[in-house]
This record gives structure tokens, C-alpha cells and sequence, in this order.
């Protein structure tokens, strides 16, 4: 059986179905473990216009590097503060904002994974997602990783979000702009 | 499971002619390859009790009471099957629904026309696949609406379907039109399906053969979510 075919979100999304899910930081109740982080910054399309009324998704695992899912042979350890997916729209800006945690690192097939949250873009005349994947690291050009390395050397460093500030309360603050088309595009996976 | 891409040939366009934000909010760099490892292979599972999933009745307006009035509209039922690519059922799966009233209104500021809102239609909701990934919820049928900013482009009535699967990889969110709809003809997004057979994947089948309630017209979509089972390695 073939996949059904993907369709955009369109412009009316109900706002009631985002509102809320941008913060990562609580769940049941409960706060998440780790560093808590925001992550903010601007949809762009062609020509640097805001995208706005867009839709983000993120999918992350927790402080531990946990992803709260029953194929992550951890998962029982999971952080019961932390919902690992989130939602946030863009405003007329094209502003969005999301709060969570930093990534914790794991180990998949011997190799340490560089922390790291997967996105998803939904959007008026996006007829299918678009998928990206955000690193954290200290040094960029360091970094090994088997999603990262795929991504063409020159345009890795457009996948680092920006640590906006290492002290006083802008600490773990991140900016990132996703530019969908044109000029330091951002790189999307296939999908 | 295993994921492999979307076939294109079955899925709309990225990029279509009379649409001019398909041209500028798609990347212009070929999308890129990667491993899918144990981050694409999880997704966010077990929400419905954060999310509110659970038996719906569009037709009635969600706020609770003595007598909750329908919604003016014709009557709809609306139920299906959500799958991966071998037909096996996906359980428990959040379906989030939205959709314009019967005179194509939705609650949503970015909507700009006038017609009338229903104070008994919200058209938003979440229901859960059953066991055998089964699913059924009232509505109304949605009325066409235009868009305002082509200068001509009538939407046919649709309904707006985002399902939770497995996976980050089977996420999945999609528009569905009703059979037999003249707009269906000139709709910019149905007909960037090119194959026939991929496009009646995004028309409600009528369903003559049960009646839902006594006045619910019947519709039915199944819903295919990427996916296979990993066959085991040749030994």
C-alpha cells in the first residue's frame, strides 16, 4: 500500500492546537531535568520575507539524551518532566519561540551522538514538511555526527543555532532564523 | 520499520504553477540524504491525554451542557482506518481535525471573508484511533470558500487531517475533498497529484452502505502512514 499523499496545513490551523505545546519545560506536572533553554528566532522565505502563520515542530530526546519512546531501549528511564515534542507558530514577524531543554548526547552504533532537535515546517504553500535537524556543539567544526556529516561542509555551520548569551539571564538563550529559500538557505533532509 | 521516501509520482508538487508560495518557501538546494538513526525512528507517542483525544462530535459545540444544539449543515459521518504501508493498524494514533463551517467560515483570524460564523460549530478537534487503527467522528460537511488573495481560487470543501503516528518519520498531515465537487476540478492542491489513483486517496469514498445515524450522510478515508516492517536479513 502506498503512503497517502501529504497535503499543506493551510492558513487556518487552530491556534488552540499550538498554544501551550512551545514550552517543553513541564510535563504532568513536573518539571524537566537539565538545562532549560530557549530557542528563538524568524521563518524567512525567498527575499528575507517573514513567513508568518507557520507552523514548527520539534522532536528531541531529554537532558539524558532519552528519547521518551518505546524504541529507545532506555526509554523507561525517560524523563517523566519532559514531553520531548513541541509546537509554536510564527506571528507576523515570522517570529517563533520555543522553551526545552538542551539536548543530552547518546551513543547509537559505538558513536556519540552531538545534541541535537529535529524540526518540522509546515506552512502555506509548503505542500509537503520540511524536515531539518538543529546541533548544539561549542565548536561547529569539530563536530562528527552520521546526520550532520551528509549535510555539505560548507553549509554545516548553518545548522548550529547561536548561543545568544553565556551569562547573567540570557544565559541559554539560542537564536536561530530558518530561511526556507535564497541566500544562506537552511539545509532540509530529504524526506 | 523502515522508512523509504516519499514517491513523488503519488504526492502533490512542491511547486506549483498559479501558487506563488510554492516558489518561495521551498528550498532551492536538492533536499539531502541522511541515515535514518534512532532520532528519525522515535516521534512523540502517548499524548492523548495531554493533547485531549478522545470521541468527538464535531456537529455539537464543544462546550459542555444541558442541550448542546447542532451546528447548522448537513450531517456527516466521517470514519476510517489509519495503517502503515502493510496494512497493519496504527492504534492509538492522534488524529487532529479542522474545518470551515457549512458556509465556509473558519474561526481563525487570518480568516478574511464574511461569511457567517455558527456559535455551535468550532470545527477543531482530536479524537484516537481504536485497536484496529479505526476511527469514526460527526461533522458537518464544510462549505467552499474562497481565496481571497488569488482573485479566483475557490477551495472545494475539504477537511484538514494531522495524524500522529509511530515515528517522527510517519507524521503526517493532509487536506480531504468530498467526491463529486465541481471545485474539485480546478483545485490547485488536489490536482498536484498527477496519478489518478494517488489523488482519490485525498476524496472521501460515500458510503452507501450504512447510515451512521438516522440524517449523517456516511464517508469514508483510509489513511496509509509511511512505514513498512523490516523484513529480516537473508541469512
Amino acid at each position: 500500500m502506498l503512503p497517502s499523499p501529504f497535503c499543506t496545513i493551510g492558513p487556518y490551523f487552530p491556534y488552540d492546537f499550538v498554544d501551550g505545546l512551545e514550552d517543553l519545560t513541564h510535563f504532568n506536572g513536573i518539571a524537566a531535568q537539565g538545562r532549560h533553554i530557549s530557542i528563538s528566532g524568524r521563518l524567512l522565505e525567498q527575499g528575507g520575507k517573514p513567513t508568518r502563520n507557520s507552523i514548527l515542530e520539534i522532536w528531541q530526546p531529554d537532558a539524558n539524551g532519552i528519547f521518551r519512546h518505546p524504541l529507545d531501549p532506555c526509554h523507561a528511564q525517560a524523563d517523566p518532566g519532559f514531553r520531548g515534542w513541541g509546537r509554536a507558530r510564527t506571528d507576523a514577524q515570522g517570529n517563533y519561540g520555543f522553551r526545552t531543554v538542551l539536548p543530552g548526547s547518546y551513543s547509537e552504533n559505538g558513536c556519540a551522538r552531538c545534541p541535537h532537535i529535529n524540526v518540522m515546517i509546515l506552512a502555506i504553500g509548503v505542500t509537503r514538511r520540511l524536515v531539518t535537524t538543529l546541533f548544539f556543539a561549542d565548536s561547529p567544526e569539530s563536530v562528527r555526527d552520521p546526520v550532520l556529516d551528509c549535510v555539505p561542509e560548507a553549509s554545516r555551520a548553518r545548522l548550529f543555532p547561536r548561543l545568544v548569551s553565556t551569562s547573567g539571564a540570557a544565559a541559554g538563550e539560542y537564536h536561530f532564523d530558518f530561511i526556507l529559500r535564497g541566500g544562506e538557505e537552511t539545509p532540509f533532509f530529504l524526506d | 520499520m523502515d522508512y523509504q521516501p516519499y514517491d513523488d509520482k503519488t504526492q502533490l508538487d512542491r511547486q506549483i504553477e498559479r501558487y506563488p508560495l510554492s516558489f518561495t518557501r521551498n528550498p532551492s538546494a536538492p533536499l539531502i540524504q541522511r541515515p535514518l538513526t534512532l532520532t528519525e525512528r522515535t516521534g512523540p507517542v502517548g499524548l492523548e491525554r495531554e493533547l485531549g483525544a478522545g470521541p468527538l462530535d464535531l456537529s455539537r459545540a464543544c462546550v459542555e451542557g444541558p442541550s448542546r444544539p447542532r451546528a447548522v449543515g448537513q450531517l456527516i459521518s466521517v470514519f476510517g482506518r489509519v495503517t502503515d504501508e502493510d496494512g497493519s493498524p496504527i492504534p492509538n494514533a492522534i488524529v487532529e481535525l479542522w474545518q470551515a463551517n457549512s458556509a465556509g467560515r473558519y474561526i481563525h483570524e487570518m480568516d478574511k471573508t464574511d461569511s457567517p460564523l455558527d456559535p455551535n460549530f468550532t470545527g477543531q478537534g482530536r479524537l484516537l484511533t481504536g485497536p484496529e487503527g479505526e476511527f469514526q467522528f460527526y461533522s458537518v460537511k464544510p462549505g467552499a470558500y474562497p481565496v481571497l488573495e488569488s482573485g479566483w481560487w475557490w477551495r472545494p470543501p475539504h477537511i484538514h487531517f494531522s495524524i500522529f503516528g509511530v515515528s517522527w518519520m510517519d507524521r503526517y498531515v493532509t487536506q480531504i475533498f468530498f467526491p463529486g465537487e465541481p471545485l474539485n476540478e480546478t483545485d490547485l492542491l488536489l490536482n498536484a497529484v498527477h496519478e489518478r489513483d494517488a489523488r482519490n486517496r485525498l476524496i472521501f469514498e460515500y458510503d452507501s452502505t450504512s447510515m451512521g445515524a438516522v440524517n449523517a450522510i456516511s464517508y469514508r478515508r483510509d489513511f496509509v502512514l509511511r512505514g513498512h516492517r523490516q523484513t529480516p536479513a537473508l541469512e
